[in-house]
């Protein structure tokens, strides 16, 4: 089953589109199917946002827990989905 | 006016540092809310620095909603602790809890509320707040 990456974006934020097309990119560095992604919008979905501790845009879960506050960078995106792959063999 | 080690104040004094009319402390008074106020040789009330911080705990109490009835229990748990009986401790852990549940909610709105301004902020044109809002309409 692949691990979910989660955008936490809005329509108003800008910065968002550099985030998503970023992890829409990195994640080809990895065998298909490991992960897949998903832009979610905060008003729509903002008990989900605030459950997860969202507190401005970007903001980015992987595997249901919030992992990056802002944009990341492309290494430290890479070496979090590395962890997860890690965490998920264990 | 002084009195011993502490401050005594008069009910005009009382009534204007803590927001409560005078009727109402007299009140208190009358239900044991506040017990044994002093008085002058003429008569006047003279409350402690003692019974002010009661005051300010029945006030507390009432932002919590809670009835007088409780915050007499509660008041009675705040006096003497060790001899409180097990009926005001329980009655003491169940609003404990009661707090809580409320400190829960105020963290969660409070979050939501923080995440609506910093999109209100990042936001060139609209705000979403009224988006949210309007969403749980």
């Amino acid at each position: 089953m692949p691990i979910q990456i989660e955008i936490f974006s809005s329509q108003a934020c800008s910065r968002c589109v550099r985030t998503i097309d970023l992890i829409s990119e990195l994640i080809l560095e990895f065998p298909p199917g490991q992960f897949e992604w998903r832009k979610v919008d905060v008003v729509e979905e903002l008990d989900y946002a605030v459950d997860l501790g969202v507190m401005s845009m970007p903001s980015v879960a992987i595997g249901g827990e919030l992992v990056f506050t802002g944009h990341p960078s492309g290494s430290e995106l890479r070496d979090a989905l590395q962890a997860q792959l890690l965490a998920a063999d264990e | 006016m002084s009195r011993g080690a502490g401050n005594s104040y008069r009910i005009g004094q009382v009534s204007e540092m803590v927001g409560i009319s005078a009727d109402t402390l007299r009140y208190y008074e009358k239900i044991e809310l506040l017990q044994n106020v002093n008085r002058s040789d003429s008569g006047i009330r003279l409350y402690s620095d003692k019974d002010i911080s009661r005051l300010r705990f029945i006030q507390r109490a009432q932002k919590m909603q809670f009835r007088l009835k409780e915050i007499a229990a509660l008041l009675s748990m705040r006096e003497d602790p060790q001899q409180a009986r097990a009926e005001v401790r329980l009655r003491t852990q169940t609003k404990l809890d009661e707090i809580e549940g409320s400190l829960r909610d105020l963290k969660r709105l409070h979050h939501e509320l923080q995440l609506l301004l910093n999109l209100c902020k990042g936001s060139e044109d609209g705000c979403p707040i009224i988006e949210g809002i309007d969403r749980d309409v």
